[in-house]
């Protein structure tokens, strides 16, 4: 008798569970959030990750220079097509763009200043923000940036 | 309470089928209120297996024989931890803790999904949940059901096999089945983004720690495994080619290859097709090793009962899988062609690709030779089993090539390796692969493939320190720490990368230990208490072991024989070892318990090969002393399981949560500069 009881309970708690969304039409969210990982900002993650390797192997004399250049430029221009992606679906996300050239100027700012960071070598690795070509610390986090980093291949490169 | 166990079963079946169809349909018709029930519907499978598992539990712990499980894998003799442990003792629970843990697994994607990744967890559900349903319709209708009764009930069970009575059973068997059900979460993910059509980079930085998380109980299972052989069983050694041995060795094979091409993905745009290929099979893999052990279609000491229905269920999953992967993978050809193509073979792409071509070559030449005795049988109508040799003679060169890439993968450059670079980071380690060699020559160790192991261990080794003395030395001088503090602070901002590498050593230090452990010697000698057996070892010194002489208990459970060796090396006593036989009440057969005195440089493995008069020897009379012994020498063997703990901290390393590469950040909606800056 108890076991019937127990067993009637379970059923009927696993069903109610179950069913209940389809009846309170209680949803799921079916489309990526706003404080989520997009296709763009994975794209971007990777290439980040893949240009902080490359940096790596650069100062550990592991790709020489020429091919080093290639691949931090084609790695930076991938991070950089992400984020004016991950931009543009925010615009499109807005209903209203009401200052949509101010917004693709203050984008095309950044993305010139983020490539010469790139270029100097003042991306901070610590939060990965755009410096100004002789910043030694880095702006928004106050990391020291990683000036020595062309003194250190050098060295490694001269071995 | 066990009844509503198997209630429970019962009603997880239509549940997951309920969650299978909503997931599916709430997916294409963008109801999220029929995939929030789907959902539910996984957690509610995952409630159910609880009650079912603990239903079980409480079957053995209460010794309820009218079970036929029960009263299969225990007795009233049985110590109340092995009674626990019988959950997955035998076929039929071991398919309900497959289940249990696969349900666990899915619970957490689901519950870590909860407002991530929408897009993806209709199909991630439906597949889930669909392998779920697999194994519980084989649970409830193909002869396996834990909770089938006996027509009577009988006094006793017929006891536990007492091979599995030791608590590496209470390891092994649940650390495999936590590396194979734990790969289906990838692996729904891959599905899922083939689905959706989003095969870029999103699902591999979703499944990347679920991929290591796999591969790190994968490897533990089997080295766990390989280690319960070595110490326990008395076969005299840790890797056998047997069939389940390589069952599970083979999705670790893919598995690797998958963790190591999802990196050209990453950095180079490539392999996309491949990398979702290399998903599917691995998964396929885990459940043909999990069809394996239980269709009993193949000859093996992990076998559970011979059952073709089972063994056609699963073949028509297997087969239906298959053909489903394929197809969708076909579908969405277009969506993975690569951006890029290799430039040079001395590349690093190219390097991995070899190392992914190799895997899997291995794991085709280790299949085929698992399944060649199905396939003489099909074609010859006589089964030939493939012994050891083969897979010796297959795997050690394949094995020693992959080693080399252990070391050339980490050093060589991307898209092209210039002159320079090959000589900058090769030469160091050649010259000294080349000194190990001669040195070993000198020493007078002679054979191909010792002599070839042992060079590539000294190759990849170097590149390895000097990778790791390069990055602490880099990190040391830009930040200004001290070398210690360098080397950590290193290790801790490139888990994955430095992890990895940690992994690479532990592999290194395992080949050695495979490398020692083949210039073993033995020498089997019936003695009398007093002799002596010399046992020499191949560095040139000899053990000398005297025979104490043998003492006898009984239990309820079993008979014992326990011999005493006294141990001493050169005229110095080192110690004592015992090596033991047990003849359980409920097997015919004896069980060794295995003497092992283990030091870096070699070990000392004793076996009890025969008592020369059981029974005398029972009463303990002084006359029935006399016994039979097998001793091994084995130099390096404890190498391999030093090099085991070393991949298990590797991978722990990687696996650790937390950044580790440049910060994921939530975007919200702020200005562009804001969210440039924070990239």
């Amino acid at each position: 008798m108890m076991i019937l009881l127990g067993a009637v309970l379970v059923a009927a708690a696993v069903v109610l569970y179950v069913v209940q969304p389809v009846f309170s039409g209680e949803r799921a969210s079916l489309a990526s959030l706003d404080e989520e990982f997009t296709e763009a900002e994975a794209r971007r993650h990777l290439s980040l990750v893949a240009l902080r390797d490359v940096e790596y192997d650069f100062a550990t004399g592991k790709v020489d220079e020429r091919d080093y250049r290639r691949l931090r430029d084609e790695l930076g221009r991938e991070a950089l097509d992400a984020l004016r992606e991950v931009q543009r679906s925010r615009d499109q996300a807005e209903d209203a763009p009401p200052a949509k050239d101010a917004v693709a100027d203050d984008l095309e700012r950044e993305i010139a200043a983020y490539r010469a960071a790139l270029r100097s070598g003042t991306l901070c690795d610590r939060c990965g923000s755009a410096n100004v070509a002789e910043a030694l610390f880095c702006a928004t986090c106050g990391r020291q940036l990683e000036s020595e980093r062309g003194e250190e291949a050098a060295a490694a490169r001269g071995r | 309470m066990i009844l509503l166990g198997e209630f429970a079963l019962w009603v997880a079946l239509p549940v997951s089928i309920w969650g299978i169809v909503l997931a599916f349909v709430g997916g294409h018709r963008k109801r999220g209120d029929l995939v929030l029930s789907a959902e539910r519907s996984v957690y509610a499978v995952f409630f159910l297996l609880c009650l079912t598992s603990l239903g079980i539990i409480l079957a053995f712990l209460g010794e309820h024989y009218e079970y036929r499980y029960v009263w299969g894998y225990s007795s009233r003799e049985l110590e109340t931890y092995f009674k626990v442990t019988g959950l997955w003792a035998g076929q039929r629970g071991s398919l309900v803790f497959w289940v249990l843990l696969l349900t666990l697994f899915s619970s957490i994607a689901v519950f870590q999904n909860r407002r991530r990744n929408r897009e993806f967890m209709p199909s991630v559900v439906g597949v889930l949940l669909t392998i779920t349903a697999f194994f519980l319709g084989v649970l409830l209708f193909a002869d396996v059901n834990p909770f089938e009764r006996l027509p009577f009930t009988p006094a006793n069970g017929q006891g536990l096999n007492p091979q599995l009575q030791n608590y590496w059973m209470t390891i092994h068997p649940p650390t495999l089945y936590l590396g194979f059900t734990s790969f289906s979460v990838p692996f729904a993910f891959g599905i899922a983004a083939l689905v959706t059509g989003k095969t870029d980079s999103r699902w591999l930085v979703v499944t990347r720690r679920w991929t290591l998380l796999s591969w790190f109980f994968l490897t533990n299972g089997i080295i766990f495994g390989m280690r319960w052989a070595y110490e326990e069983l008395g076969w005299g050694g840790y890797w056998f080619w047997d069939p389940v041995e390589n069952a599970s060795l083979l999705p670790w094979l893919t598995a690797t290859a998958f963790l190591h091409s999802v990196m050209i993905q990453e950095h180079r745009g490539m392999l996309k097709m491949w990398n979702l290929s290399l998903v599917s099979l691995t998964f396929l893999l885990t459940i043909f090793a999990t069809f394996l052990t239980r269709s009993g279609l193949i000859e093996s000491v992990h076998s559970f009962a011979q059952n073709t229905r089972i063994a056609y269920i699963f073949l028509a999953f297997l087969g239906a899988a298959t053909f489903a992967c394929l197809l969708l993978i076909l579908w969405r050809k277009d969506d993975l062609r690569a951006e890029r193509t290799i430039e040079s073979f001395l590349s690093r792409e190219s390097a991995f690709l070899m190392n992914n071509l190799i895997l899997l070559g291995s794991a085709f030449a280790v299949l085929w030779g698992t399944l060649f005795p199905l396939i003489s049988e099909g074609f010859a109508g006589t089964k030939v089993a493939v012994g050891p040799a083969f897979f010796n003679r297959v795997n050690i060169p394949i094995g020693l090539v992959l080693l080399a890439l252990t070391g050339i993968g980490p050093v060589i450059a991307w898209r092209r390796a210039t002159r320079r670079n090959l000589e900058r980071n090769f030469l160091p380690p050649l010259l000294m692969a080349a000194a190990v060699v001669a040195g070993l020559m000198i020493a007078g160790m002679r054979g191909f493939y010792a002599l070839a192991t042992f060079a590539i261990c000294g190759f990849v080794l170097t590149i390895l320190a000097t990778e790791f003395w390069k990055g602490t030395r880099a990190r040391a001088r830009i930040e200004g720490e001290g070398l210690g503090k360098a080397f950590l602070h290193l290790i801790a901002r490139n888990r994955r990368r430095w992890g990895g590498y940690i992994v690479h050593v532990g592999i290194v230090l395992m080949f050695a230990g495979f490398a020692g452990a083949s210039f073993h010697t033995e020498i089997d000698q019936s003695v009398e208490p007093g002799d002596q057996i010399r046992a020499a070892s191949p560095y040139g010194h000899e053990y000398v072991l005297t025979y104490q002489g043998l003492s006898s208990s009984r239990t309820p459970n079993m008979w014992q024989w326990v011999a005493l060796m006294d141990v001493s090396r050169d005229g110095r006593r080192l110690g004592t070892i015992t090596a033991e036989q047990r003849i359980y009440s409920t097997a015919d057969q004896p069980i060794r318990e295995v003497g092992i005195r283990s030091t870096p440089l070699e070990d000392v493995y004793v076996i009890l090969a025969g008592v020369e008069d059981f029974e005398g020897a029972l009463r303990n009379e002084s006359s029935a002393q006399g016994a039979v012994f097998q001793v091994l020498v084995r130099p390096l063997v404890g190498w391999i399981w030093y090099g085991g703990l070393v991949i298990t901290l590797g991978s722990l390393i990687a696996l650790w949560p937390g950044a580790g590469g440049p910060a994921r950040r939530k975007v919200r909606a702020t200005p562009a500069s804001a969210r440039l800056a924070g990239v």
